[in-house]
């Protein structure tokens, strides 16, 4: 009879164990997850973004221009992860240093910056060429948005 | 009698250069698009019943498209399906069904594009990725539609009534639900939105975004992700609103963020995790509000100023109030507290001791919100008791000295 109260206990202190200390992106749930900075609910998938700590905590943005907003009151060096929504490829996440963006205003985000990113240089070009725009790269978009 | 005879004339002349076009499958003209084509200003275009397999129908010429009853077109799901894109226009009385779905393009039942003076009626929209959608316009009129969607578990659903750069626009008498936005308004000024239902949809049941000078009332939003969310706009009025069963975590009755010089009174806030969430607005007055049964009635963040809380009903809330900054810019005079155990012994109706709405057990779940599990408990009692009887942790001068004893809006 012990061993039945037991188990359930058990089984939780296990999976508190197991889930508690990943340093791995949980994967946003779209219509249901919120914002870290702006409060609202995260439906886009083309345009979402999150990091995640060195100590594994999660923040999931509705946006690019929000995780950067709120990086800027934040230590880069302090996440283990910076991910952006590949546009090309709705509902995948990239690694946000490495992608290529583009601002374009054919091609509206959720915050107004009308910001998008892309796996690669040359499929940011393609988009560029058919909607106009300029491209950016992690860097360079940081004081772009900053300089406003 | 003159005049009669005047308006005879006037109206025989009318119907005599504008004709009707009939549309059916047994017709001459079995298409929407060949009526279109055929037809010149003024002209009314009237939809038999029947079901019309048709998308991408451009429009741009000023006429009526009339729909009988059981007139459908379906878009089959491959894309957008009325394009207007000219002005004084109606649309009235068609069920539009089966849009198409993508995530870069933004499909709609009914697509305007710059246009003005138009009337949009009794229109029945179903299996929508974006609804209504209009782009830079001003003037239209957007009354009696039905608009849903069934794309549920999917997050890449529109909005429903998507106004994207406009102005003087009036929305009423609309029914919205299974959306990801039952409304939302980009850019748009001057405009009314009023007596529609919002409900059940994925993100919210109205979105304004960097829109000014806008007035709702007299909606009720029920059941969506967060009721409304106000973000960047200034000079918002907002009356005779229900915003009620916002449950979640994520959820609020009334969002507001970043925004300035807005009026909020006699609203009906029920059973929402949060009433309303406020960051960074000012000078807003809430008079009069009923807060019912919330987890939390009020949460202001930062940058919150020169707020006014006056004439509120606070009904059996868990939380009244939380707090995160040490400094209280915003007034709290006059309102109804169910919590407030003070007395009246002048029986002035005014309580004789202030109101703190704030307990420190607010600031503990503020800071960790795992600590909720122990609301309700002997415990968070007792460290309510002690911050009421020393305040330490709410800045000194957020309290209701005047509070009343009795309810406002009984």
């Amino acid at each position: 009879m012990k061993i039945n109260y037991l188990k359930p206990i058990i089984g939780i202190f296990v999976l508190l164990f197991v889930i508690s200390c990943k340093v791995e992106p949980q994967p946003i749930e779209y219509g249901k997850d919120q914002c870290s900075f702006c409060k609202m609910n995260i439906v886009d998938k083309t345009h979402a973004a999150q990091y995640v700590t060195n100590k594994g905590k999660q923040f999931k943005f509705d946006s690019i221009e929000c995780m950067i907003n709120d990086l800027s009151n934040k230590n880069e060096g302090d996440m283990a992860m910076l991910l952006v929504a590949n546009y090309g490829k709705p509902g995948e996440m990239i690694a946000a240093k490495t992608a290529t963006y583009l601002i374009s205003k054919k091609i509206k985000s959720p915050m107004g910056a009308n910001l998008s990113a892309f796996s690669s240089k040359s499929k940011a070009e393609e988009f560029k060429q058919q909607y106009g725009g300029e491209n950016y790269t992690w860097i360079t978009l940081k004081q772009k948005l900053s300089d406003k | 009698m003159r005049f009669k005879i005047f308006f005879f004339l006037f109206f025989s002349i009318l119907t005599s250069t504008a004709k009707q076009i009939e549309v059916c499958n047994s017709c001459n003209i079995k298409t929407i698009t060949e009526a279109i084509k055929i037809s010149v200003a003024g002209d009314t275009i009237l939809v038999k019943k029947g079901v019309y397999k048709e998308q991408n129908i451009i429009i741009d010429k000023s006429i009526s498209l009339i729909g009988e009853k059981g007139a459908i077109i379906d878009g089959e799901n491959e894309g957008g399906i009325l394009i207007f894109e000219t002005d004084n226009f109606t649309i009235k009385g068609i069920k539009i069904i089966n849009v198409g779905l993508s995530y870069t393009i933004d499909y709609a039942a009914i697509r305007v594009v710059k246009a003005e003076n138009f009337i949009i009626e009794d229109c029945i929209l179903e299996g929508v990725f974006f609804g209504i959608l209009i782009e830079k316009s001003k003037r239209g009129i957007i009354r009696n539609n039905k608009i849903s969607s069934d794309r549920k578990n999917e997050a890449s659903s529109g909005n429903g009534i998507h106004i994207w750069s406009g102005s003087e626009m009036e929305i009423y008498n609309n029914e919205l639900f299974g959306l990801r936005d039952g409304l939302y308004f980009e850019f748009v000024k001057k405009s009314k939105i009023y007596k529609n239902v919002s409900h059940d949809n994925i993100r919210y049941g109205l979105h304004f975004m960097f829109s000014n000078h806008n007035i709702y009332h007299h909606n009720e939003f029920r059941n969506n992700g967060a009721g409304v969310a106000v973000m960047f706009s200034k000079f918002i009025t907002m009356y005779n609103n229900t915003f009620k069963l916002n449950w979640g975590s994520a959820s609020y009755g009334l969002l507001l963020k970043e925004i300035y010089d807005a009026e909020i009174y006699n609203n009906l806030f029920e059973e929402n995790t949060i009433g309303i969430n406020g960051e960074g607005c000012t000078r807003i007055n809430y008079t009069n509000n009923t807060f019912l049964r919330n987890g939390w009635a009020v949460k202001i963040a930062g940058a919150c100023y020169a707020n006014i809380f006056e004439k509120n009903d606070f009904m059996h809330n868990s939380l009244d109030l939380a707090y995160n900054s040490k400094v209280n810019d915003n007034k709290f005079e006059n309102n109804y507290w169910s919590e407030y155990t003070g007395y009246d012994l002048n029986n002035d109706g005014i309580g004789d001791i202030p109101y703190r709405p704030v307990k420190l057990f607010s600031y503990i779940v503020n800071k960790t919100p795992e600590a909720l599990v122990l609301l309700r408990s002997l415990f968070v009692d007792i460290i309510n008791f002690s911050e009421k009887v020393s305040p330490v942790f709410t800045p000194d001068n957020l309290m209701d000295k005047n509070p009343i004893m009795k309810r406002i809006n009984d």
